[in-house]
This record gives C-alpha cells, structure tokens and sequence, in this order.
C-alpha cells in the first residue's frame, strides 16, 4: 500500500463512522487483519483508520510480582502484559503497529477528553513508535459526516499535552493507591488465614464506601418517633375537596385527638385567597451526571447503564459526546439545523416547527461548562437501525431536553384558600396551568399534579364533611440507590465523571454492598472499621478531593506532574508502614469478616420446618457431598436435610418459590442455562411438571 | 470486654454499634413519653415491634426489655 494518514480511533464502531464520513464516496473497505478491523477511505489521499478497544496500555509495576507491597515504582505497558485476560490486545498492538509503518502522518481521532487522550497518545507513542509529537488532533462532539469532515479538515497542530499529562498522572496515582491498598488488605487476610480473597479499596472507593457505612449506622441505630397528622374533606360547591390542617405534625396524641374532636361536623368560613403566579424556567441541558439523575428516576436505569446506552447512541451519531461535564449549549452545534433534522420524525414535527418559527433561538443554560464538549444534545440524524426500547427512551428523553431548553417559560397559577373551623385553620390548595411554555416539550416527563378549584370567595361557608387524624411515625435516612450515590460524590467533587458509575459498580462486584437500595454487607463494614482503625487517612474525603484539585491543576494551571505524584506517594508511604507492622491484627480482622461474608453467602433461608434455624449449604465430612441442612441440627433441635445437584455452582436467590414459599437457589452449569431450583419435595410445582411429563 | 449482645470487642457494655443505638434508644423516650404518656417498658416493646426501628436499636431494646432494665 502506498503511503497514506492513519487515524486512531477509540472503538470500532468511532472508526467507521469517520472511515465512511471521509471517504469520497461513503464507501470505504473494510479489511480484518487477526480479528482486528481498520477502514481505507479515498479522499484527497489514502487514508486508513484504525481503532483501538478502549486502553490498550495501562499502568503496572516495573518489576517483581504481586505478592509484596509497598510498591512505588511503576511503568505503562501493553495490557496483556498486566491484566489476565486481556490477551487479545496483543493481536490489537500487533495490527496497529504494522499500519503504522507506512504511515506518513498520524491524527489522533479518540474521543477528547482525558480518557480518549490518553489512549490516542500512548498508541501513538508505543504501538506507532514516538508519534505523540508529530500527530495531529481531530476534535469533535458528534459522529456526525458534517463535524467529522471539519475535524479533520482542520486538526489541532498537535495532542493536547495538558490533558494527557493530566490523565495520565490520575491513572498513576489511582493505580499507586488502589495496589498498594489492595495488596496491603489482600496479604494481610491471606497470610493470616492462608486464603485468598480479593479484597480492594481505592483512593474513590474508601470514601464512597465510608458514605454508605455512616448512612448504613445511622438506619441501623435508628429510633422512630411517633407523631399525628390531621386530614380533613370539605365540600365546595357540590364537590369534595382534601384540606390540609395548619401544622404539618402534631406532637402529642392528645393534641390530635383534641383537634379532630373540635371540628368534626362543624362549618368552616373562608378566611383568605391567595393567589399566586409562578413562571417556571425551561430546565437546563443534560450534562451526564443530571441525564444520569433522571434516567433513573425515569426509568429506573443504573448511571452505569445509562452512560452505557448513551455512548451506544453517540457512536450511532444520534446524540453528542455523552461524557461531559458541560450543561451549555454553544450555537456553534446549529440549533436550526438539529430541529430541521429531529422534525423528520413525526412525534417531534409539530414541536420542531414550533421552535423553528421563533425569531431567535436562545437555549436556557447551567452554570457549568466542560472545555472539551458542550452539554449532550441530539444530533438531528435519525436512527439508520432499530434502536432497542432503553434506547429508544434514551434518546427521546435528550430529544425532548434539548427542546424544553430553548422553550418559553411556564406560567402557573397557586392558589390557597384558608378556612377556618371552630379556632382551627384548614388550607385548601390549587394548581393550574396558564401557560404551557416549555412544559409542551418535555411533557411525558413531567409530573405534576393539576388541582383545579371551583370559584370561591372570602367569606363563603364550607361544611367540613370528615376530620380524623393519621398515626405515624418519623421514618430511618432513606438509604443511597446507584443515582443519589452518584450524586453525592459529584457534590463532595470525588471521582469523575468518566469513573464514578465503575466505582459503584465495583462495590457491588466486591459484595461490599448489596440491592439496588444500598445495603451495606458485614463485609463491607468490617472494611471501613479496619481503614478507619489504622489508616483513616485514605478515607478522608479532603485529602480526596485535594488531590483531585491537584490533578485537575495539571491541565489548567501548569501544575507538575512530579509534585502530585511525589504527595501521593508521600501520604501512602506512612500509611503501608503503619499497615504493615499491624498485619497480623488486621489480618485476624479481615479473615474474621471473609468468615462470615462466606458463611452468608450459603445461607439460602429461614428453616420451614422448625421455623427458628437456617437452611444452609452444608458439606458431609464423610462423603464430601453438599446438601442443604438447617443451623439447629448441631444445637440438636432440628434434622431437616435436603439433597442437593453435585454439579454446577450454586447461589442462593433470595427469592421464594411461587408455588410453595420455600426459598430457591440458582444452579448454573457451565454450558447450560441456569436455572432456579426448589428443593421442597412435596412442591406442588413438582407434581404437577411430573403428571405434565 | 464484650458487647452484651454481638459478643464483639467492646470499651463498655456494648459495642460502638450497639452503644450508638442505645444511645439513641435512651434519647428518644422523652419524645415517646411526651407523645402518648408511655412507660419505659411499653416504649421498649413499641419500638422492638417498630418496622422503621433499626436492626441494632431493635437488638438494644430487646435486650434491655429482657434484662428488665430502667431507664
């Protein structure tokens, strides 16, 4: 092949759409060299695009094994030389290395921001031998044909050296403190128990985890208090009303009772109108962290999922870059040209030519802005593939956001009406809508209840058809789901954008905690007390975020790499002494917690027979077969037992049979379905599968 | 020393979970007795059969109603 540009691309799917947008005819061949495929487009010159697979490098030890710690010296390599399971980078390097060769010039095409500049330079500097400082940059938002022509029409002279250098040092610092860390709690359990366990904490996942375990403490030592509310129905002209009693809560039993005694069957008298107009701004657009927010409350989607679906609809060039920190929306993205483009689908027709008939369009906008790419907006393309139904929602949810923003405001009217009964006051609310504004276009996303009053006045009498009061009682902190969570480290600034939905995710994996509404495991506490016992400082939220400050000054105030790297290192060194000389203690304490974590993992329920014990996955000592035997059989009360498939791992599920209520497991053999098992052996399931059969 | 009621290490007669919650649990009878004129012990079985009472505050009360323990 003669010679021509390579482009580095972060996915396959990134390498296609700019392949087809630069060739001539949309058409570019698609070759597959050892499973790895690239694109060569005819434009002016031959181009050929390459992709990567997300890092191809990473951040490892320079030397030695795994088995030891503190360990500071450290160098990046190809993937497969420090992950297990990462073997097809190899093939990946291998590919891009050859392209390389006869390459006479290199764009860097990754998505900008810290990640994506980080692969395209560590590509560019090991697999294409030293390139970083020769290579253009293609910057861009969208994988539309219009921006990708421009991009490279007009590439950045060179990589942006400042955000590398940025990311680079958070991989190295985040890679110092989550081994060392790890190694530190992994040994310790290990050479005090003579198992192994993954056990993992990080520089963001200490902290994240210490927010779970204070609001897990603050559930479990909670105490309710009891308190009265009063509900009352009046009757306004024919129609019933519910009314709200002038004290949210009552303290006292008596207090209640004294004011529904003082009430009931009485006449109230309208004291007071008060009616208010309330314009509501149009919302601000999405930036990942708020579409993260409101796909789960939505749709009940995790932040992990949704970053997921949402770069799934940006690599089909439906919407812009999704992880960004921005919620401005430059005109520099074309409003016209997006809504002309969304108008071609019938559900958003109407609602486009609305917008495109405004003399100016001005979009509302947040406070926070991102350098490398404006908030998340649709592209205007519509989709050239069936898109699944999250999708789907995903997408119509950015569609409608980025059309409230440009909406007008809307007008709502609030009126409160009180009445007074016997020396008591009622209030009776409603709400309307005068003018829809912006409401119109992100309608299926609203909630918002309507209450429309008839017409009432001063002075006029409404008889009070029912008052009681409500027992209740104050409820526990409500406990952090994957969203609120998320939220919670944007707020206190810890982790980033591109990485907190995985640290959530890795607390989950390591079954720190479980259930979508966060449920901290014994595991999980017993983590936080040994880090808060011997070394607090990693769970310290400063020190967190002061280093995430530091990290952040790399890329926009000069600040040396060196400087951040040499207080990371600084801090770890006392805490792994100190780790170090406590081994055994806090061995004996993580061995102690992995105990049990084990132990629960094999409890599947409560025993149906004696009602008291604990069915739990058991081992014979004599034939070495597992089956199912209930707690109270060693304190001699109870002999249930159950057979158990020999084959195949097996997980409680936690869930009942439907049939007969005993608690099920799942079985899964490699090579077959899993399937749930329950063990009753008079479950009418059985029965009625066995006269089917 | 050990906790009373998980077995675990503990400075006094409860472990930091334990004392944390017992604390609470002694904390919130003024606001009980103000509200519905409660004994010790009826405050006690109250918040043992509470379903919004936390796991270890529901161990305290129970484990001071079986002890007999005043306030």
């Amino acid at each position: 092949m003669d010679k021509y540009t390579l482009i580095v691309t972060e996915k396959p799917e990134a390498a296609r759409r700019i392949a087809e947008a630069l060739d001539i005819k949309g058409k570019p061949k698609k070759i597959e060299e050892n499973g790895v495929p690239y694109y060569v487009a005819e434009r002016n010159k031959k181009i050929v695009v390459v992709p990567a697979l997300g890092h191809l490098y990473t951040v490892t030890h320079e030397r030695g094994g795994r088995n030891y710690y503190p360990v500071f010296n450290f160098t990046w390599a190809p993937r497969y030389m420090a992950e297990r399971g990462a073997e097809q980078i190899r093939l990946w390097i291998k590919t891009i290395s050859k392209l390389a060769e006869n390459a006479a010039e290199f764009i860097d095409a990754c998505d900008y921001d810290i990640e994506g500049s980080v692969i395209g330079y560590c590509i560019l500097k090991y697999a294409c031998g030293g390139k970083e400082n020769t290579a253009k940059r293609m910057k861009f938002s969208t994988l539309t044909k219009k921006e990708l022509e421009n991009a490279y029409e007009k590439p950045l002279s060179s990589l942006d050296f400042a955000l590398i250098e940025a990311g680079k040092t958070r991989h190295e610092v985040d890679w110092l403190y989550g081994v060392n860390l790890t190694r530190a709690l992994t040994l310790a359990a290990k050479r005090w128990s003579g198992k192994y366990a993954t056990l993992s904490t990080g520089r963001v996942q200490g902290p994240t985890l210490k927010f779970l375990v204070e609001r897990e403490k603050s559930i479990r030592c909670f105490v309710p208090t009891p308190y009265w509310t009063i509900k009352a129905y009046v009757e306004i002209q024919g129609q019933t009303f519910e009314v709200e009693y002038e004290k949210e809560i009552i303290e006292r039993k008596i207090d209640a009772e004294n004011i529904v005694n003082d009430c009931k069957g009485k006449t109230g008298k309208i004291s007071k109108i008060n009616v208010r107009t309330i314009k509501q701004l149009p919302p601000i657009p999405f930036d990942i962290g708020s579409l993260q927010t409101e796909a789960y409350s939505l749709f009940g989607y995790t932040p992990r999922r949704t970053l997921n679906i949402a770069e799934r609809l940006y690599l089909s060039a439906l919407i812009s870059y999704p992880r960004t920190s921005s919620q401005k929306l430059p005109p520099a993205i074309n409003y016209e040209g997006i809504l002309k483009g969304l108008s071609k689908k019938s559900d958003y027709q109407k609602l486009a030519a609305e917008l495109l008939s405004k003399e100016k369009l001005v979009p509302r906008e947040g406070k926070k802005e991102d350098p490398a790419h404006p908030a998340i907006y649709p592209t205007g393309n519509m989709p050239d593939r069936e898109l699944s139904e999250p999708e789907r929602r995903i997408w119509d949810l950015v569609v409608r956001r980025f059309m409230a923003v440009f909406g007008e405001p809307a007008i709502k009217q609030s009126m409160r009406a009180s009445i007074e009964v016997n020396g008591h006051t009622f209030y009776l609310r409603g709400r309307v809508t005068l003018e829809e504004g912006w409401t119109k276009f992100y309608a299926p996303y609203i909630r918002s209840e309507e209450v429309a009053l008839p017409p009432i006045k001063e002075g006029e009498e409404v008889r009070i058809l029912d008052v009681n009061s409500e027992d209740k009682f104050t409820r526990p902190p409500p406990r952090y789901n994957p969203s609120s969570l998320l939220k919670k480290m944007e707020e206190v600034g810890i982790g980033t954008k591109a990485t907190r939905a995985d640290i959530i995710q890795t607390l989950y994996d390591r079954k720190y905690i479980v259930d979508e509404r966060m449920v901290v495991t014994d595991l999980g506490f017993d983590i936080i007390d040994v880090l808060d016992n011997y070394c607090p400082t990693v769970l310290s939220v400063k020190l967190t975020k002061e280093l995430e400050n530091k990290m952040e000054k790399i890329q926009v105030d000069g600040e040396k790499r060196e400087n951040v790297l040499f207080e990371a290192v600084t801090i770890l060194k006392p805490i792994l002494e100190e780790f170090k000389n406590k081994e055994a203690e806090i061995g004996e304490a993580l061995s102690e917690a992995i105990r049990k974590a084990r132990i629960q993992e094999r409890i599947i329920g409560q025993c149906p027979n004696c009602g008291t014990g604990q069915l739990m996955i058991l081992y014979s000592r004599r034939t070495k077969k597992r089956f199912i035997g209930c707690t109270n059989y060693f304190k001699g009360i109870c002999k249930t037992s159950f057979p158990l498939p020999q084959r195949g791992t097996l997980k409680p599920t936690g869930n009942q049979c439907k049939e007969c209520g005993w608690p099920t497991i799942q079985v899964r053999i490699k090579g077959k379905r899993p399937w749930n098992l329950c063990f009753n052996p008079d479950c009418p399931l059985k029965e009625r599968r066995k006269s089917k059969a | 020393m050990k906790c009373e009621i998980c077995g675990k290490e503990a400075s006094s007669r409860f472990c930091n979970s334990h004392q944390s919650a017992y604390e609470n649990v002694k904390k919130n009878f003024a606001t009980w007795k103000k509200a519905l004129e409660i004994t010790w012990e009826d405050y006690l079985r109250e918040i043992a059969k509470n379903p919004n009472t936390g796991k270890w505050a529901k161990e305290v009360a129970e484990h001071l109603l079986k002890k007999g323990e005043k306030p």
